[in-house]
């Protein structure tokens, strides 16, 4: 199969029971890698993205059947994994495994606590910066300045209007250049 | 739609520090993890829908109410529904009963019992204990006899031809043996004791109580297979009084 079908033509060849498990090998196969780092920017660590990734898509197989097609796919899957991430870090909080230090999740110590982790590189430092965000305000960062998303598709993606979405995402960018010339 | 070069020119303007940083990815990733990362996904999704698919659902909070479901049942069940539980079959043959009792038995129950109890006040010489008694005596009596008098016809036999009538009988043999030869063959005689009944022996004995006395009796019966006092309500003393008394009358008669 052609991997490069688009999300209408993937869609009809799931629907078909002879062709279901190609299409969703199509549609895995065009987005894991958007989604994984999607998911990865929000926990942090790989095997916690592998984890969610790995339900996200079991959730995505039962319920493609009824995707209704009044948005694009993508920005169907974005929001699945969104909301599968901020129910992990949710569960993670009551379990009290995440400590809660300087940000919300903890999530700041589990970046300090990788092999690569260069506390001078400013790369190191602007996720440290996106860290220090609250979630809903570190996805819109994340979705815009790594994904490039439109604010159109974003709106639907976190179900919130463009014009938070873009205030909000102006605060963020604010929020982390102040962190990383303080540190 | 905005394009990637219109988003980075509006983040120059709200923070040109960010703009200018290179977007390096500093997360790493197993080697190879993406190349199979899609037979993996769908590996382990097929497998989900096959444990699924195979289970029936349960309803919702099902397992969470269960314990305290059975234990509420446990301590209300009665021995019906325990059983019916357990083995419908056996539940089902509860009320069938195999043990018939007479009509009226247990109406008249406690009213049989208490005129036992009421006859019990007064001390009184059953004659059907004292029957039972001479039954066991008879019989042995009858059995002594047999055995003699089968002694008797059996040694004569030898001595004389076939035809089995028992002619030489002595003359000092009591008349009570030679009641005995009346019968010709062992089977006859076995047979004839088997026919005795009660009224039998207690008429013959009657007839011919002096061929009994007291010594006979005592040394042809065994004590042990004599019944048990609280069988006739008589103490040992009784039933020696009670046996000479008999007897006397039947020399007289």
């Amino acid at each position: 199969m052609n991997p490069i079908l688009n999300d209408q033509e993937l869609l009809a060849l799931f629907k078909d029971p002879a062709t279901k498990e190609q299409a969703f090998t199509g549609i895995l196969k065009k987005y894991q890698e958007k989604l994984y780092w999607h998911i990865r920017r929000m926990v942090i660590s790989h095997d916690d993205t592998d984890d969610i990734l790995q339900n996200m898509f079991i959730k995505v197989w039962k319920s493609l059947d009824n995707f209704r097609e009044d948005s694009q796919l993508y920005t169907w899957l974005y929001r699945i994994a969104t909301n599968e991430s901020l129910t992990f870090l949710n569960q993670q909080k009551k379990r009290g495994t995440v400590s809660l230090s300087d940000d919300e999740n903890g999530l700041s110590n589990k970046l300090r606590s990788d092999t690569q982790f260069d506390a001078n590189k400013l790369e190191w430092k602007l996720q440290l910066g996106i860290q220090s965000l609250p979630e809903k305000q570190k996805l819109v960062f994340n979705l815009r300045y790594y994904d490039e998303m439109p604010y159109e598709e974003m709106s639907r993606v976190l179900d919130t209007s463009e014009g938070a979405l873009k205030a909000s995402y102006h605060h963020a960018a604010k929020k982390i250049e102040e962190f990383i010339l303080n540190h | 739609m905005e394009s990637k070069s219109e988003i980075l020119n509006k983040l120059k303007t709200i923070s040109p520090l960010l703009a200018s940083i290179d977007k390096k990815n500093v997360f790493k990733t197993p080697d190879g993890y993406f190349e199979i990362l899609d037979k993996r996904i769908t590996a382990n999704v097929l497998l989900n829908d096959l444990k699924t698919s195979r289970t029936q659902e349960v309803p919702e909070g099902y397992f969470e109410l269960l314990t305290s479901k059975i234990i509420s049942k446990i301590k209300n069940m009665d021995s019906g529904e325990e059983i019916q539980d357990i083995s419908p079959v056996l539940f089902s043959l509860r009320d069938k009963g195999t043990f018939a009792v007479p009509p009226g038995y247990f109406e008249n129950l406690s009213s049989s019992v208490f005129k036992k109890i009421d006859n019990g006040k007064a001390k009184v010489i059953s004659i059907h204990g004292s029957k039972k008694w001479w039954r066991y005596a008879a019989a042995a009596a009858v059995a002594f006899l047999v055995i003699i008098g089968s002694l008797e016809f059996f040694n004569n036999k030898k001595a004389t031809d076939d035809n089995t009538k028992m002619a030489s009988v002595s003359a000092n043999l009591p008349d009570y043996i030679k009641l005995s030869f009346q019968y010709e063959t062992p089977e006859q005689f076995e047979n004839g004791i088997a026919s005795l009944n009660d009224t039998d022996i207690i008429a013959y004995l009657e007839q011919h109580g002096n061929v009994l006395d007291d010594e006979q009796i005592n040394n042809g019966i065994d004590v042990d297979e004599l019944p048990d006092a609280v069988d006739y309500l008589l103490n040992d003393n009784t039933l020696n009084d009670f046996l000479k008394m008999t007897n006397a009358q039947a020399k007289k008669e």
